[in-house]
This record gives structure tokens, C-alpha cells and sequence, in this order.
């Protein structure tokens, strides 16, 4: 039994990948990998809840849709010019290049904290697709005032849930990109058919005449459910912007990016992008609108497309929560150096299957989207000055490499700092990002500006 | 050659899991049809899809 154990371990062990060393050359992915890869991650099963609550929020049609065109091209063009051009020079993950600029101990810092905020993501993921598995058991979808969990059916859903995910995460990324290439063109035609089909039930013509309005009074009708604020334009445009925040600004993504033959893949994420946080999000707002606008993702789905609606919203949880849980594993793998790939992911999925009990974690998700990338924003700040900025003004770079220190106090207090700031500015939530951007880059510049070198 | 025919029915399956909407949303058959119809289209999706991309590219011919 030990040896047979043993066998397994030492097989998972192989599952090995180049985290800790720049990416060679020959192990460059294609763009059709890239076009896969952000296809499924982003029509995933919190688009069924972030669609619908922006229904809830009382955004206009006409607010909504230019918000989302708008939003989605800056996330794109973010990737493309902010993310994907450090990650083609450098070839590593954000957690070893930033242990050469801020230092192993910020580094563990960063990495616990950045751990935990994957596993919330991934849990919210779970919790939204368990509602799918509760409708099945008669289990009672929780209110969007719930914070504990509501009943011991949720509570083995999103167990029994977690366990699956986190089996499949420690397959691999190989695997991952294989499994979402299945997937991802059929959980968006799932959001695609589940919109069209309920349709008629709101009162639109097989012609489509009157679309746009019944879009603007049943829809996205600009009432703003009682206890949600309302939205208008600017808040659909950050919300669209900074929903991958932590991974084009926060420049998470090098981990992906780094498997790139050009920093122009930064495009591919558009295919993410306008399928998943666009038609996905106006989907899901038509499906609530129909179901009488009851935030509960299972009943929408299978309301919209049946049988098939429920498998996608569980396989859209799935798809999704796996790219997460191996960022999450990444993150954590710095601090534990010893313990092999798998073994870092079923922690990070033990962790995140705790998390997904608590249904706070999806009827908060657009605020817990919004403190994600907030929290994560400061330190893509930090490494986008250090590695553009500071040898343009002829600072020296990657002192904490060079020198041994143990912390970059001075990328420790960038971080605090800016989050401090940003949470005494008197903006809405979704909008501190941007300003405490610049008060980021513009701070790490000044510290290491004083002391232009050591030597 | 088998690759290619798995590709093809697996883009014939997706194409009929938007073709089932569509026919509902024009009235020309009822909810339950629709649903049952995805539902069948979906299944042959993951089937044969999952056929095509398990299929090497290149295989060898035996000697």
C-alpha cells in the first residue's frame, strides 16, 4: 500500500513544471493556445451572477453596453501593453521576479496574501455552481443578505464540489488548456441559448423588432433593486476594466504570458474578453430579468436551457476555478519550497472549499472583484516602475537581488501606503484603482529616487 | 481521417445547439423540444469533441 502510494507521489511529482525557471524557448505556446486558454477562463459560472447583478444594480441598457464595450477594450489593452511585454523579457512568474525586486520576505507577504485572495475567487466560482447541484436537492439557494452558510445540503454541495475541482487542478496547465478547449465554445452558446430562448417570455418578437425595448423597460430598465446601489455608465466601464485587475495590472498573468512567442498576444485576450465579459454578462442580465429577477445562477440556468444549463453552469465553475487554483498553487509554492506541485494544489483547493461554504463570497462578488484588484494593484505598480521606469532614470534595478535584502521596505511601504490612501479617498470602491495607480508608480519612483544606488 | 470526421460532427453538434434556440425563439417548437434537443446536441458535442482532440495529429502507420 506505502509503495503503491509512493508510486503515485512520485508520478505527481513529474507533474513538474518550469515555475522557478525563466520558460525556454522550445516550451513557447502557440496563440491558438492563448485564444483557448482566456476563451475559458472568462465565460465562466460568476458570469451568470456578475450579468445578473448588474440587472439588480438598475443599469441602463444604453449605460451597459458602452460601459462594457469600453471597459473590455482598456482590459485588453492593458494586457497587451502593460502585462504581456514584461512577461516576454523576463519568462518568469510575477512571485520570482518580484523576489528579485522586492525580496524573498515581501515576496512570502505578497504570495500568502495573493493565495488567500485566489482561493476566495475560486470559492465564489464553486458556490455559484453549487446552486446548480442545490435546485436538483431542493436545497435553498442563499439570499443575497446570507454570510454564513444556510443549511448542511450547501454545505456538502460546495464540498463535494471543491473535491472535484481541486482533483482536476492538479492535473496540470497542459491538461487545463486541453479540458477548457472541450468546454469553453459550449458554455458560451449554453449563455448564448439560455438568452435567446427566454426571450420570448419577456415579450420579444421573432423578429426582433422590439428588442431594444424591452431591453430598456424589462430588462435594464435603470431600477435599481431595493438594498443594491445603482449603476450607471462609469461603474460599468471600471467594473469591466478592473474585473481581471490582479491580472493584467497586477501582473499575475506573467505566470501565462510568460509561454508567450510575442508580447502582441496580449490581444488574445480579447477572445476572454467580449464572448465572456460582455455577451455572457447581457445573457445572464436577460436570464434574470426572465426568471423575475431572483439572483439564484441554477435556477437561472436551468430555467434558460434546461439539463444542459445546469451542466454548463457547473462545467463553467469547473473550468474556471482550475486556472485559479493553479495560480493559486503557484503563489503558495514559493512558501513551501519542499512540497511538489500537487501537494501545493490540494492545499490551495482544502482551502478553497472551506471558502465556498460561505455564501458571502457570491452575493458580495462584485465588491470582492473590486478589493481583489485593488489589493493586488499596488505591487504591479511596483514591478512595472522598476522595470521600465527606473533604468529609463538611470536607478539601479533589482536591489533586493543584488544586495541580499531580506524586504524592499520601501515596495512594502509603496503597498501599505497606496491602500491606505486609496481606502481614505472619498470614491466609490470601483473607482480608487486608477488614482492609487499613479500615487503607486509614483511613489516607488520617489523612494528610489533618494538613493539612486547603494554603491 | 477519423480526426477529421470527429471535428466535423463535433461542429455539427455545436452548430445544432444554436440552431435549438433559435427555433424556439422563432416559435417553431415548444420549450420542452428545445431543451430536450440542446440537451442531445451537447452530449454529442462532448463526445465527439473530446474524440478529436484525443486523436494524434500525425499517426503512424504500422510496418
Amino acid at each position: 500500500m506505502a509503495g503503491k502510494i509512493s508510486t503515485i507521489a512520485a508520478r505527481l511529482d513529474q507533474l513538474y513544471e518550469f515555475d522557478r525557471e525563466p520558460v525556454s524557448l522550445d516550451k513557447l505556446q502557440s496563440g491558438s493556445k492563448f485564444a483557448g486558454l482566456f476563451a475559458g477562463e472568462h465565460v465562466a459560472a460568476t458570469e451568470f451572477v456578475i450579468g445578473a447583478f448588474f440587472v439588480l444594480h438598475g443599469v441602463t441598457a444604453r449605460d451597459l453596453v458602452w460601459g462594457l464595450l469600453l471597459g473590455n477594450l482598456l482590459a485588453v489593452l492593458s494586457w497587451t501593453f502593460v502585462c504581456a511585454p514584461i512577461a516576454v523579457r523576463t519568462r518568469l512568474t510575477l512571485y520570482w521576479y518580484l523576489r528579485k525586486i522586492a525580496g524573498p520576505g515581501l515576496t512570502v507577504i505578497y504570495n500568502i496574501a495573493n493565495a488567500i485572495l485566489y482561493c476566495i475567487l475560486a470559492g465564489a466560482m464553486i458556490a455559484v455552481s453549487a446552486t446548480a447541484i442545490g435546485l436538483a436537492f431542493n436545497i435553498e439557494t442563499p439570499s443575497l443578505s446570507d454570510v454564513f452558510p444556510t443549511s448542511i445540503g450547501w454545505i456538502l454541495i460546495t464540498i463535494a464540489l471543491g473535491a472535484a475541482f481541486t482533483a482536476l487542478a492538479i492535473l496540470g496547465f497542459e491538461k487545463l488548456s486541453k479540458f477548457a478547449q472541450v468546454c469553453s465554445p459550449w458554455i458560451f452558446i449554453v449563455f448564448i441559448a439560455g438568452a435567446l430562448a427566454m426571450l420570448p417570455r419577456l415579450g420579444v418578437q421573432s423578429n426582433f423588432s422590439n428588442f431594444w425595448d424591452v431591453a430598456k423597460s424589462r430588462i435594464w430598465n435603470g431600477i435599481a433593486a431595493p438594498g443594491q446601489d445603482k449603476f450607471g455608465f462609469w461603474h460599468i466601464l471600471f467594473f469591466a476594466w478592473f474585473c481581471n485587475l490582479a491580472m493584467h495590472i497586477g501582473l499575475s498573468d506573467l505566470a501565462i504570458f510568460r509561454y508567450a512567442k510575442k508580447w502582441t498576444y496580449g490581444l488574445y485576450t480579447a477572445f476572454g474578453m467580449f464572448p465572456g465579459h460582455m455577451l455572457a454578462w447581457i445573457s445572464s442580465g436577460i436570464m434574470v430579468a426572465a426568471v423575475g429577477r431572483e439572483m439564484n445562477p441554477g435556477l437561472m440556468a436551468y430555467e434558460a436551457a434546461g439539463l444542459a444549463g445546469v451542466a454548463g453552469l457547473i462545467l463553467a465553475g469547473w473550468t474556471t476555478a482550475n486556472p485559479t487554483l493553479y495560480r493559486a498553487g503557484l503563489a503558495l509554492q514559493v512558501i513551501t519550497p519542499n512540497w511538489p506541485r500537487w501537494k501545493v494544489t490540494l492545499a490551495a483547493g482544502t482551502i478553497t472549499t472551506v471558502i465556498s461554504c460561505f455564501p458571502i463570497v457570491f452575493v458580495k462578488l462584485l465588491n470582492y472583484v473590486a478589493i481583489y484588484g485593488l489589493v493586488q494593484m499596488p505591487i504591479g505598480a511596483v514591478v512595472f516602475a522598476e522595470h521600465w521606469i527606473l533604468p529609463k532614470l538611470k536607478i539601479e534595478q533589482y536591489r533586493a537581488e543584488k544586495y541580499q535584502w531580506l524586504i524592499n521596505w520601501r515596495a512594502l511601504v509603496v503597498w501599505a501606503g497606496t491602500l491606505i490612501i486609496c481606502f481614505l479617498l472619498p470614491l466609490h470602491l470601483y473607482f480608487l484603482w486608477l488614482p492609487g495607480y499613479f500615487i503607486a508608480l509614483a511613489g516607488y519612483v520617489g523612494l528610489q529616487a533618494l538613493k539612486r544606488n547603494e554603491t | 481521417m477519423e480526426r477529421k470526421i470527429m471535428a466535423i460532427l463535433a461542429i455539427v453538434s455545436l452548430s445544432l445547439c444554436l440552431v435549438f434556440p433559435i427555433v424556439h425563439f422563432l416559435g417553431k417548437i415548444n420549450a420542452a423540444g428545445y431543451k430536450s434537443g440542446f440537451l442531445l446536441a451537447s452530449a454529442a458535442w462532448f463526445i465527439f469533441a473530446t474524440l478529436w482532440i484525443i486523436r494524434p495529429k500525425n499517426r503512424i502507420k504500422d510496418k
